[in-house]
């Protein structure tokens, strides 16, 4: 068999759920040795098509493949090579990490000296030497997730589902997580990631962002900012600096101009007409009693680009 | 102003919206009681009628058979076999299907009527308590005609010692009760806990997951099983009279039965907390229904055929039949049968409707 350039391949995958659309003919390919941002927001149908693509859930309609293998005609050969790790810690608590990789590893039919290798492989890869002997539910939520993506690497599967991994843990554990995942990339292995997080939307190679269970756009970080929805013709950004942001917000959103407006780090993000000139800005917040403010011209940022593809449907 | 007593009305209110969203709780509180109280209330009757009872008539006159027709017309007992020795009617009754025995002597026609009356020899099964004590009426208010020395003798138990019934019952009670609450959280907890979602996306079966939550404790099981009988020889002096090894081998069909009565209950429940109310709703219905405080016979139809839905009804047959009667597994194999196929229907039933609920 050639291997296959794409961890993944869909084609029109649907699924119902009665007269419920859950997932809406999406095709994408996830390519080899990426990671992959599914993002979307609640209720989208993201887990819908996860579970689809584990061989978990069959589709209503259309075909995937996942690492070579048909969904549909081979379920059991999808299991055996994806890992899966979900945003709820899902190993067993009352069990040491010792124990539940030697359980999931058991599932995945490693046993003897092959699975003492692996367990020790994966343990060092995430670091969790020093916690093997107590109680899996006693650690704390950094070190759980990095045991529960221990767990999803044991059977060594090319392609890797995280269900919102990072969700409640502190910033430091998450960075943590995501080098080990850049590491792993590096060394040729795919991650298939959900997330709301938009810093770590920008850190994956490529992003679908599906809503209303539809594909909405897909493309690089790079591409997504660049889309003419995002910037509409006619229009520019600009981030506005000033004393009390809060107040400036106030002000400017009272404005005909102001298409959108929102505060980030401090600074106002402002999306306005072409013609609008930064004077007119600087003047009215001078107005308001908040001078010296400065503005300069910015690129939408991807939460910009969610927000604005989410409300243009919305809208209609 | 009481502060300790501050917001009651608002606590109170909201306790009342969560019982009106909670339909399993509201339906556990108000419907299953008044069914429970129905269904049993029909099904407690200490008078117990027709027993089964098997005849052997070596007389074969027709005062002889008008003899068998008038105890047939008490209605305390039901002749439902007829038997060519004494030998036959005693297995009989030792494999559980009849409870009493009848024997007609060769001379009843002739001494009928005569100085001295005809001696009738009548086995009573001792190893039900109730059946025992009833079965005597049939013969104290004699049928109309010359009287017959009806001679009762009380088979298995003849002290009527309260416990040589009672404690193979609680055993086989005892043992479903353990079995099911063992298993019936086990599922709901990986659901709660999320480490079902784990299994789903791996490689195991679903058969393979539900026999491999049994196994453990099937042997967990069959130790109880042990311990309750040395504890009972041991305070109660309940002595095994037939084989122990043969009574242990007839357990497991039950213990594994029992054991997936817990699973199916499992993969019912949305949470621990159902889950728990389910196994209680099978504890009534095993400690009434199974025969273990009234007979089984004596039961209206619709609750006979329910009692058979429980591994317990039929191990409590066995387990008596090989505590007291000292039956063997050729006596009890209905009993077996039975509880092998409910076994491999209760075992479908869990792996088929976990594959619904999962989905």
């Amino acid at each position: 068999m050639v291997a296959p350039a794409n961890a993944i391949e869909t084609h029109d995958l649907t699924r119902n759920f009665g007269e419920f659309v859950a997932v809406d003919h999406l095709t994408f390919n996830v390519t080899k040795g990426s990671i992959f941002g599914f993002l979307g927001p609640n209720g989208s149908g993201k887990s819908t098509c996860i579970r689809m693509l584990c061989g978990v859930l069959a589709p209503t309609f259309g075909t995937a493949s996942v690492n070579g293998f048909d969904i549909v005609k081979q379920p059991e050969e999808v299991k055996r090579s994806i890992g899966y790790m979900s945003q709820s810690f899902s190993l067993y608590r009352d069990l040491t990490p010792d124990e539940n990789l030697t359980f999931f590893g058991g599932v995945y039919g490693l046993k003897g000296e092959q699975l003492k290798r692996r367990k020790q492989s994966v343990v060092e890869l995430v670091g969790l030497q020093k916690y093997m002997d107590r109680p899996s539910g006693l650690l704390s939520g950094g070190w759980r997730q990095r045991l529960a993506l221990a767990a999803a690497l044991i059977h060594e599967p090319e392609l890797i589902f995280l269900d919102e991994p990072t969700a409640g843990i502190d910033p430091v554990a998450r960075r943590d997580l995501w080098d080990l995942l850049f590491d792993l990339a590096g060394q040729g292995k795919t991650f298939f990631v959900t997330t709301h997080y938009m810093d770590e939307a920008e850190r994956c190679n490529e992003i679908a962002y599906i809503y209303l269970s539809k594909m909405m756009v897909m493309g690089t970080p790079e591409q997504l900012k660049s889309l003419p929805e995002v910037r509409p013709a006619g229009t520019r950004r600009v981030a506005v600096a000033i004393s009390s942001p809060p107040r400036g917000l106030a002000a400017l959103k009272r404005q005909k101009f102001a298409l959108d407006a929102t505060l980030v780090e401090s600074e106002i993000h402002l999306l306005m007409p072409e013609e609008t000139t930064d004077d007119q800005i600087t003047a009215i917040l001078d107005q308001e009693g908040l001078p010296g403010a400065v503005v300069r011209r910015i690129d939408p940022s991807l939460e910009d680009v969610f927000v604005t593809i989410t409300r243009r449907l919305a809208k209609t | 102003m009481n502060n300790e007593l501050y917001g009651f009305r608002s606590i109170a209110l909201k306790e009342a919206m969560h019982i009106q969203r909670d339909r399993a709780t509201l339906f556990f509180a108000l419907v299953i009681p008044v069914v429970q109280l129905l269904l049993y209330g029909y099904a407690i009757d200490f008078d117990v009628r027709h027993i089964p009872t098997v005849v052997v008539d070596m007389d074969r006159t027709r005062e002889s058979r008008d003899y068998i027709q008038s105890l047939h017309n008490t209605q305390y007992l039901d002749i439902v076999r007829m038997a060519d020795s004494p030998d036959e009617a005693e297995r009989a009754i030792r494999s559980g299907d009849c409870h009493v025995g009848v024997v007609i002597p060769p001379d009843f026609a002739r001494l009928k009527g005569g100085p001295t009356p005809p001696q009738v020899r009548v086995m009573v099964d001792g190893s039900d308590s109730q059946v025992a004590t009833r079965a005597r009426f049939a013969f104290v208010s004699p049928p109309a005609g010359p009287a017959v020395d009806a001679r009762m003798n009380v088979l298995y138990n003849p002290n009527s010692r309260t416990q040589i019934y009672m404690i193979p019952g609680l055993a086989a009670i005892l043992l479903q009760l353990i079995t099911v609450s063992l298993t019936s959280a086990s599922l709901v907890r990986e659901r709660e806990q999320g480490t079902l979602e784990q299994l789903m996306v791996s490689p195991v079966g679903r058969l393979g997951l539900m026999l491999g939550k049994l196994a453990p404790y099937f042997f967990l099981a069959v130790i109880e099983m042990c311990a309750i009988l040395v504890m009972g020889y041991l305070l109660f002096d309940v002595r095994v009279t037939g084989s122990v090894f043969q009574l242990i081998l007839m357990s497991l069909p039950f213990i594994v039965a029992s054991l997936a009565l817990g699973l199916l209950i499992s993969t019912s429940a949305q949470n621990q907390a159902q889950s728990m109310q389910l196994s209680m709703l099978t504890m009534m219905p095993s400690i009434l229904l199974s025969g273990f405080v009234f007979p089984l016979e004596t039961m209206p139809g619709p609750l006979y055929l329910l009692a058979h839905l429980f591994p317990v009804t039929y191990f409590l047959q066995i387990i008596r039949g090989v505590v007291v009667r000292g039956a063997n597994i050729l006596d009890l194999w209905p009993n077996v049968l039975a509880l092998l196929i409910l076994m491999v229907v209760i075992i479908t039933a869990a792996t088929v409707r976990f594959r619904k609920s999962s989905a």
